[in-house]
């Protein structure tokens, strides 16, 4: 009935169970969020465990710490755009021009979402390294002395192995939300004499905004945090914000300025988890 | 149905033909030749080999490949416990302090993999509890990393269950105990195993954080993926990352066979 | 779909007395339940009589389905307590409260074959083994689905799910069955038959207290012994079945349960002779019906069902109106006539019509018995 289904039912006993909630909130709370508390007070605390905001103002004004979030940036905004673009145009033959084994292809390219980062770095290193395919090809082809296509060592080839890992993150929210696109809405489109472009554009793109938005956001979360790409390509040029902390930590041992970037990591990363929280739920997932 | 004339859906068939290509076909199939080839200077490997692959499994691979799976299996056991646990506990909060938990049990999945490498090595390195170059480290990365997807999968399997199902159980004098173990936990069995499926694949990808906070002599596959092709070994690196992907997808599919079987009968 | 009667040839081995169980009564002192600030379920006080149907019907949002929820446990009153025979269960946990209870999606265990469904409860609460399997034959066979035990839920169709539900509820021999639209979720062909055989199921098992709540009258008509109409969350009347359809106590009541014609009167003599009629006139015309204490120059309602109507009359159907017939409708069995009767729609069912049926804006007359009628006060709002 409408009556108990709507509303919440309160529960008749609430008190015994409230406390089951505690070994796995104090499990995370040892392993996840006591640590993160340590780099935040890391950050803020020289060697004599005064705070001091000092460092924290040098790093954030250090050469390698803005090039790291300037890059950071770029090559985030720039795969989420073509994650958004690849998605959508995947998307919408997928589910509006099908072939014959449109739906394997489509699972096949969901299983992505579940290999490591990595593997496609790996392999562009064959395809377009600078011993890589392409340029083997070119440079027998025209006897070029050097190899001509050097974009994988900047930030465009990350940028181009994001789009490929993450764009099935916008795609799989797209494909639900066409799916609920009534077809019969299309074809009377269609049979009033609409052209495909305007039904895309009046019928199709209204109702998948929220799964744009929500995939975006996701991506631009991911592409942020991204670190096994941007270690693989290994390109001097292309450091960003994760990649900056593990340098610094591991090869420099520089502890204090590694919390102080993962601090800004950290606050950037949950701010685009809040705008992925709140596009998800205006989506309803 | 949107593009009537033929022409017009192949063009759009071709397009998509090329970009799956390019950007998922071309990579697989580039993987799986150089870790067959045996000399590639030109165009195309001069001749094929499946010598990286007998490398690897007599050098430090088998190894990884343990390493991997013992830390996928624990952590991803840990976590689905965790998960299912924390899942099942905030349904009898009260709902506003629900949806903070809710929230909060979410967060490990939004922040960067190399912070929380470098959280555990703050926090773990001294004394009372010093995990810093054990095993138990990076079994905490992974666990942290993947524990917000099984939280995740979990909730999402509890929200879809009938709320019928277990008042009708109270109702006919099951007690919560038993109810948990004889309803909700069987109905909820698909969303586990999907949940375990996935927090065990991410936790075979995992690199950031494990390039943090691995011990020596635990190197997981992709940490030992990654010093091949640091050293230029990329073949052998190649052949290392058909090996993860094998496993990964044989797991997955063994486990949604399993689902599947679940929901048949 | 082809459905096996409940208590087919196999009720005969069935020791039904086995069954029958000694039926509690339910009584709600003062229950109330409120959501925050929104109140579901004003202070309700009813009482259940052992091995007694009542029906709570009334429309979506009326709080029927809260009362149900509060007997079971799932619901807290805010105020007020609830007891099943001399229990006192307001603070009982829905597992201590000894019930059976039936859903309208059925809830089946999907995992769980037909027998383990129906054993579930005994097996819950540590129930011998024998005994188990005594129970699970019983019940089944109650309800006519001996030969299913070894299926699963999703082998069977909506009624035979709907049975082993029942079954379910039947084995741990509950004090009281809370049934829930039970019948709700099924096809109109397979819910009348249900509804048969669940007044089949409550002559084999006179001890047993039912809550059964729907929004169906035809399923509480059927059904009850007695019948509560809920409506914003209180009890709009509550009373033995054929006297709240023959007697409705309002307006609310006489539309909810069945059709009703209500034509507003004003009575001009109060209840006299020996079957206490009192006469009201309907324009020029003098009527006479059923009282319930009205005074000359009060203005009411006179209810008249459509089946009671006639276009010819006789020395009992004596009241007489007229009206201009404004459509037909031929149904087969049945046919409807809708008259407009000094601007009130009045509805007719009619098994047998003049051989020449009046054409659609004529003048006709009606003639009803005043036995069929009450007066119904106007409720006080809406």
């Amino acid at each position: 009935m409408a009556d108990a289904a709507v509303l919440p039912a309160p529960i008749a006993k609430k008190v015994p169970g409230r406390f089951w909630i505690v070994p796995p909130a104090a499990l995370l709370a040892l392993l996840f969020f006591y640590p993160l508390v340590l780099i935040v007070q890391q950050a803020f605390m020289d060697d004599s465990g005064m705070a001091n905001v000092g460092e924290f103002v040098r790093v954030l004004h250090a050469r390698f710490f803005l090039n790291a979030l300037i890059n950071t940036i770029t090559i985030s905004v720039a795969a989420t755009a073509g994650c958004l673009i690849v998605g959508l145009v995947l998307g919408l033959i997928l589910a509006f021009v099908p072939f014959p084994g449109s739906g394997v292809i489509a699972r096949l390219i969901d299983t992505f979402i579940a290999l490591p980062t990595f593997l496609v770095t790996l392999a562009f290193t064959f395809l377009y390294g600078s011993a890589g395919m392409l340029n083997a090809g070119l440079m027998e082809a025209f006897s070029l002395q050097a190899p001509p296509v050097n974009f994988l060592y900047s930030t465009w080839g990350v940028v181009l192995a994001e789009v490929t890992v993450y764009s099935p993150f916008v795609l799989r929210p797209l494909l639900a939300a066409f799916s609920l696109v009534d077809r019969g809405q299309i074809e009377a489109a269609s049979v009033l004499g609409a052209r495909p472009f305007r039904i895309v554009r009046q019928v199709i793109l209204p109702a998948a905004v929220p799964a744009l938005i929500a995939g975006g956001s996701l991506c631009l979360l991911l592409t942020v945090n991204e670190f096994g790409i941007v270690l693989f390509i290994g390109a001097k040029g292309v450091i960003t914000l994760p990649l900056l902390i593990y340098s610094k930590a591991i090869q420099e041992s520089a502890y204090q300025v590694a919390c102080i970037i993962a601090v800004i990591n950290i606050a950037l990363s949950l701010g685009l988890f809040g705008l992925y929280r709140f596009a998800a739920g205006r989506l309803g997932a | 149905m949107l593009v009537w004339s033929r022409p017009g859906r192949i063009v759009l068939w071709l397009v998509f033909a090329l970009l799956f290509s390019v950007l998922f076909l071309a990579p697989l199939a580039v993987i799986l030749l150089s870790s067959l080839a045996d000399q590639w200077n030109g165009v195309l490997p001069s001749g094929l080999t499946t010598e990286h692959y007998s490398d690897v499994v007599q050098g430090a691979a088998w190894k990884a490949v343990k390493a991997s799976l013992v830390t996928g299996f624990l952590a991803g056991a840990v976590a689905l416990v965790s998960g299912t646990w924390a899942a099942l506990a905030l349904r009898i909060q009260d709902a506003t302090l629900a949806r903070v938990l809710g929230v909060l049990f979410f967060i490990p999945s939004a922040v960067p993999s190399v912070s929380v490498g470098l959280g555990l090595l703050v926090a773990f390195s001294h004394p009372p509890l010093l995990l810093n170059g054990t095993i138990a480290i990076v079994m905490a990365a992974h666990f942290v990393l993947i524990s917000a997807f099984t939280f995740g999968n979990v909730s999402a399997g509890l929200a879809r269950l009938s709320p019928d199902f277990e008042q009708v159980a109270s109702s006919l004098g099951a007690r919560p105990a038993y109810r948990l173990r004889h309803v909700t936990l069987p109905l909820l069995a698909p969303y586990l195993v999907a949940a375990f499926g996935l927090s065990f694949a991410l936790s075979m990808g995992e690199l950031g954080a494990t390039v943090m906070v691995y011990p020596p002599g635990w190197v997981t596959l992709p940490v030992s993926i990654f010093s091949l092709t640091d050293r230029g070994d990329v073949f052998a690196g190649a052949a290392l990352t058909m090996v993860l992907v094998a496993v990964t997808l044989i797991l997955l599919l063994g486990l949604e066979r399993v689902t599947g079987r679940q929901a048949r009968s | 779909m082809s459905v096996p009667a409940f208590t087919g040839s196999n009720v005969m081995d069935v020791d039904a007395a086995k069954i029958r169980g000694a039926g509690s009564n339910v009584h709600f002192d003062k229950v109330s339940v409120a959501y925050g600030a929104h109140v579901v379920l004003h202070p309700l006080t009813l009482d259940i009589a052992p091995g007694e149907i009542l029906a709570m019907i009334g429309p979506s949002g009326s709080g029927k389905t809260t009362a149900l929820r509060a007997v079971a446990g799932f619901v807290r009153p805010a105020s007020g307590r609830i007891r099943i025979g001399a229990t006192d269960v307001t603070d009982l946990p829905p597992y201590e409260r000894g019930l059976g209870m039936v859903v309208q999606n059925y809830a089946l265990f999907p995992h769980m074959r037909v027998e383990d469904n129906v054993a579930f409860g005994l097996r819950a609460q540590g129930a011998d083994k024998a005994l188990i399997g005594e129970r699970v034959k019983d019940s089944l066979a109650t309800v006519g689905m001996s030969g299913f035990a070894k299926r699963y839920p999703r082998e069977l169709s909506g009624g035979q799910q709907q049975r082993v539900a029942i079954a379910r509820a039947l084995a741990v021999r509950p004090r009281v069955l809370l049934l829930d639209e039970p019948l709700s979720a099924l096809d109109a062909q397979i819910r009348r038959n249900m509804v048969e055989e669940i007044a089949k199921l409550h002559r084999d098992l006179p001890g047993l207290t039912i809550l059964y709540v729907t929004h169906d009258q035809t399923e509480a008509l059927t059904l009850a012994d007695k019948i509560a109409i809920m409506r914003d969350g209180r009890v709009s009347s509550h009373g033995p079945t054929a006297e709240l359809y023959r007697r409705p106590p309002n307006r609310f009541t006489a539309e909810f349960l069945g059709r009703a014609n209500l034509l507003p009167v004003t009575v001009t003599e109060g209840a006299t002779g020996p079957k206490g009629f009192a006469k009201a006139k309907l324009g020029d015309a003098l009527l006479a019906g059923a009282a319930r204490g009205e005074k000359p120059g009060d203005k009411t309602l006179l209810c008249i069902r459509p089946q009671h109507l006639s276009l010819t009359g006789d020395e009992e159907h004596t009241n007489r109106i007229v009206g201009t017939l404004k459509e037909v409708h031929w149904q087969g069995e049945l046919t409807h006539l809708v008259l407009d009767v000094d601007g009130t729609p009045v509805r007719v069912s009619a098994t047998r019509l003049p051989v020449s049926l009046p054409e659609r804006g004529s003048v006709v007359p009606l003639f009803f018995a005043p036995g069929d009628t009450s007066l119904v006060p106007e409720d006080a709002r809406g």
